[in-house]
């Protein structure tokens, strides 16, 4: 009963504000409102730490008049002060100049099936506090039970239920539910002058398909005990094998550089370079907003484009830039439907996994480094160069013989993308960007 | 005539709840016992500019409105929030806070003591939110233009300016009441210079807490511009830059960025209350050479750190972290300060009404020292001058690095070939005791900073001298 009340409280509120921004003189009119419900609990040697539960709404507004654009963010959901930021974005808008590629998309001609993705859990709402809670005291009980752990960051259990309504001018209404749920881990393993560190975690949007907090706990231990007493090895250049949490993070600098934003401004090494190839041939990355339950995974994108599987690099060839409406208008194209806020993000934004099992690809590694984790920037769209801080493991014949840190990496993506010796087939979907083990020809390391 | 019309956001709503509300909300929130109770409250507008390829894109405003009702049991906190001000929906936070607590028993509130806020750091007669729109929009067109003039190889320009004005209310169980009203602006620009198929990028920025006058008196929108494209030209010449070990020499001011990460982080009371910072057993030792100093301090007047109250309702004061050399103080938010048996230091931040206060830094610096900064340089055989920064990351165990995006060599006690981006590496007990000499040219950062930490997002700013570091590595590739 209370879903369809509010179901039609928000949808009539979305649709009173597209009326009466065009009623105002807006050409255009775009709504979209977020209604998320948080709970996370953090726990940290045995005792509840924090404990959040809370609900917010907000509301984002786009209008567009004579092709020039104001926008409003608002967390004050008052009718009054909705009006009043309405009228005054129109009268703004006027201060921003024309632009003939400014916009909204025109209505899509066909709907995704939203149950089809598997996006909301009921298990989620319904789970108890007490279960909750429980998870991450046992999570971070198991990891503790562990000898040579000497200290916890804490465990944490996080859900969200999120409802996202658009609404617009050009007679786009759709809203979807959405859960999430995350179980985590962070410890610490030798002395204090000696410490090293690491976590592990799983998010999903099903409850069931949560990973336990014994695989959890099991994992953020054997990660945290393998990097005790590392090393500090020689400058010189060498392969260097990335794990799937370090190869989606590299994805995550590979789609800046194919984001149609970042193409339009001239701020990526890939301008100008579709169709072309620049990559070895393993080489396949892609983005599929459809994959059922996947944390990417939605509808339709923040301007109502439904989502859909774009085939990003295809056997080291440049297939798409990712687009929004205007950055697809600027460069010729279409929308791939990756807009997110004023920019363009990725749905599920992927490479595809190859055939090797990671202990070959290690046995196959002569001498050279697995990176375990990097901190710090020194990432350059621009150019593609890549700099920073690292933690690894060294292998020699092979075998990985102890751990190295206070190094740091450098290369540069294109160089790395025509460099990819060998492709894992431990492809996991674990955040929005993703990718399997991947072994890289050579980077310079600088060390001692 | 210069019209007024766009300011329109001046019916700022103003704290929702009467004196005997805030009273029984905080009765509600010790209604299991908890020891603490909490409001804040938080109204902020905000405007935002955006030019790019020679036209400004988009304007926009947002509006951040509600209030976090935070319960502290002895080192446990519940927190609830909202951003529906009905007395339900509050009253809703205030249990979901108190429940962090399980007694049978109610605790109490104090009766209030406002507090009067005596100083203001900063002391400016206009607030960015009231001055009209086309003046901004003007800061912006001059920044993008000078920019652009300065060189034909710049090829792209991104000017952005923003500016808030937050209002923030605390009252808490133990009868503090208290407002802080803050103005932030900042102008940034980004070029891209192109020259034969190579690109490079350039930045410079200013702001902090002030009016527009800033952009007149302090750092014009012009020079703002200039700078951004004199780095990116710069850079269009700079080779690779090295790797390996070698003396490292921070150019003052921006490279406060290491201070931030390497000393700033660690010295957070919350880590060293969970004894995850290798800091955690060193309170009172040497732990750097003896000339180094270093403090953090909220009371700077118009820095982008500064606030005349933290985000819990403390007074804050100017707090000592390393005195020559020695380790003697860390920066407190009111939990830690409880639990730890310690004066809270007015360092409990948040980003905002979503929130918990966590124990942050606001402007972070070494203070000078006694070398000439060519005296500095001349000492080095051959290292590497750090010029600008981008930022850097620490974890607990002090493994820290930070990114630097335009540098120079140093050959034989002189700067020489420019060189591009690299991260440097090392770990903080190793590198304070490497510090070999401070220079007496103590400058600040560009006031455009702002420093992460679980996933909350604050305003900050670092500075320092000119400082020598003996050995560190580089992330070159050469």
């Amino acid at each position: 009963m209370r879903e369809k009340r509010e179901r039609s409280v928000l949808m009539g509120m979305a649709e009173g504000l597209v009326a009466l921004g065009k009623a105002h003189g807006a050409d255009e009119c775009e709504i979209t409102i977020v209604d998320a419900d948080e709970f996370n609990v953090d726990v940290r040697l045995g005792e509840i730490e924090n404990l959040v539960e809370a609900g917010s709404r907000s509301l984002n507004l786009r209008v567009i008049k004579d092709k020039k654009t104001a926008s409003v963010t608002s967390f004050d959901l008052s009718r009054e002060t909705l009006h009043r930021l309405i009228i005054s974005a129109i009268k703004r808008a006027e201060l921003s100049s024309t632009d003939e590629f400014s916009g909204l998309p025109s209505l899509p001609r066909k709907e995704v099936d939203i149950t089809a993705l598997e996006l909301y859990d009921p298990e989620i709402p319904a789970l108890s506090p007490r279960k909750k809670i429980s998870l991450a005291l046992q999570t971070e009980k198991i990891a503790l039970s562990h000898k040579g752990i000497t200290n916890s960051h804490g465990a944490s259990f996080e859900t969200r239920e999120i409802r996202t309504l658009l609404a617009n001018s050009n007679g786009f209404l759709q809203e979807y539910k959405e859960t999430f749920c995350s179980l985590s881990v962070g410890l610490q393993a030798g002395e204090t002058d000696s410490r090293v560190e690491d976590f592990w975690f799983c998010a999903k949007r099903n409850f069931h398909e949560l990973d336990t907090p014994e695989d959890i706990a099991q994992k953020a231990v054997t990660r945290t005990l393998r990097l005790i007493n590392p090393r500090k090895i020689r400058t010189q250049p060498a392969s260097v094998i990335f794990e799937p949490l370090m190869t989606s993070w590299l994805l995550g600098f590979l789609f800046t550089c194919v984001s149609g934003t970042s193409i339009y401004q001239k701020a990526s090494f890939l301008v100008d370079k579709l169709r072309e190839k620049i990559a070895c041939d393993n080489v396949n990355v892609y983005d599929h907003g459809l994959l059922p339950s996947k944390l990417g995974t939605r509808p339709f994108d923040g301007e109502g484009t439904p989502s859909q599987r774009t085939t990003v690099i295809e056997k080291g060839v440049l297939n798409n830039y990712l687009c929004n409406t205007y950055a697809a208008r600027k460069l010729k194209l279409k929308s791939t439907g990756n807009s997110e806020g004023k920019d363009v993000g990725p749905t599920n934004f992927y490479f595809q996994a190859g055939k090797l099992t990671p202990e070959k690809i290690i046995a196959s590694m002569d001498k050279g480094l697995i990176l375990v984790r990097t901190i710090g920037l020194g990432l350059n769209p621009i150019t593609g160069d890549i700099s920073r801080g690292a933690f690894g493991l060294w292998v020699e014949k092979g075998e990985v013989i102890y751990p190295v840190s206070e190094i740091t990496i450098s290369g540069n993506l294109s160089e790395i993308l025509n460099n990819i010796e060998a492709v894992g087939e431990d492809l996991e979907f674990r955040s929005p960007f993703s990718g399997p083990t991947v072994k890289v020809g050579e980077l310079m390391i600088a060390g001692e | 005539m210069k019209m007024n019309k766009f300011s329109t956001l001046n019916s700022e709503k103003t704290f929702p709840l009467s004196k005997r509300d805030i009273h029984n909300i905080l009765e509600l929130a010790l209604c299991l016992g908890a020891d603490f109770s909490e409001i804040f409250f938080e109204h902020r507008i905000h405007s935002f500019i955006h030019m790019e390829e020679d036209i400004i894109k988009e304007t926009s405003e947002s509006i951040v409105c509600g209030l976090g009702i935070r319960a502290i049991h002895q080192d446990r906190t519940g927190y609830g929030y909202t951003n529906d001000l009905a007395q339900e929906k509050i009253k809703k936070a205030a249990l979901t806070a108190a429940a962090i607590a399980d007694k049978k028993s109610k605790s109490h509130t104090a009766p209030f003591s406002p507090l009067i806020t005596l100083h203001n750091f900063y002391p400016i007669s206009r607030f960015p939110h009231q001055e009209p729109l086309e003046e901004k929009i003007a800061l912006v067109n001059r920044a993008y233009s000078s920019a652009q003039n300065f060189d034909q190889r710049i090829k792209k320009i991104k000017v952005i300016f923003s500016d808030s004005t937050q209002s923030i209310t605390v009252a808490n169980s133990e009868g503090v009441l208290v407002s802080d009203r803050r103005p932030l602006v900042k102008l940034t620009c980004l070029t891209i210079a192109e020259k034969k198929g190579r690109r490079e990028a350039g930045y410079c920025g200013g702001g902090g807490r002030v009016s527009l006058d800033y952009f007149q008196e302090r750092l014009t929108p012009e020079e703002i511009g200039q700078e951004a494209s004199k780095e990116a030209l710069l850079l269009l010449e700079a080779a690779e830059p090295p790797a390996g070990e070698m003396p490292v020499v921070l150019a003052p001011g921006h490279s406060g960025v290491l201070i931030h990460e390497a000393v700033g982080h660690l010295l957070e009371a919350d880590f060293n209350r969970k004894k995850t910072s290798v800091f955690w057993d060193k309170m009172g030792k040497m732990v750097g050479s003896s000339q180094l100093n270093i403090f953090d301090d909220p009371t700077i007047p118009f820095f982008r750190g500064s606030y005349n109250v933290d985000d819990e309702g403390t007074f804050p004061e100017k707090t000592v972290l390393i005195q020559r050399g020695r380790l003697v103080g860390m920066l407190q938010d009111r939990l830690s300060a409880k639990v730890m048996h310690m004066a809270a230091t007015g360092h409990g931040r948040r980003q905002d009404f979503t929130n918990i206060p966590l124990p942050r830094m606001s402007n972070t610096y070494v203070d000078r020292g006694e070398h000439d900064p060519e005296e500095i340089i001349r000492s080095v055989k051959r290292g590497f001058y750090a010029h600008r920064f981008q930022g850097g990351q620490v974890e607990d165990s002090g493994k820290f690095t930070f990114t630097v995006s335009s540098g120079s060599l140093i050959e034989e006690g002189r700067l020489t070939a420019p060189v591009k981006q690299a991260t440097l590496i090392g770990t903080n007990v190793d590198i304070l005791k490497k510090i070999e000499m401070l220079g007496s040219d103590l400058e600040f950062g560009l006031q455009t900073g702002t420093c992460g930490k679980e996933g909350q997002v604050v305003p900050v700013n670092d500075g320092c001298p000119t400082i020598k570091i003996s050995r560190m590595t580089v992330g070159g590739r050469r």
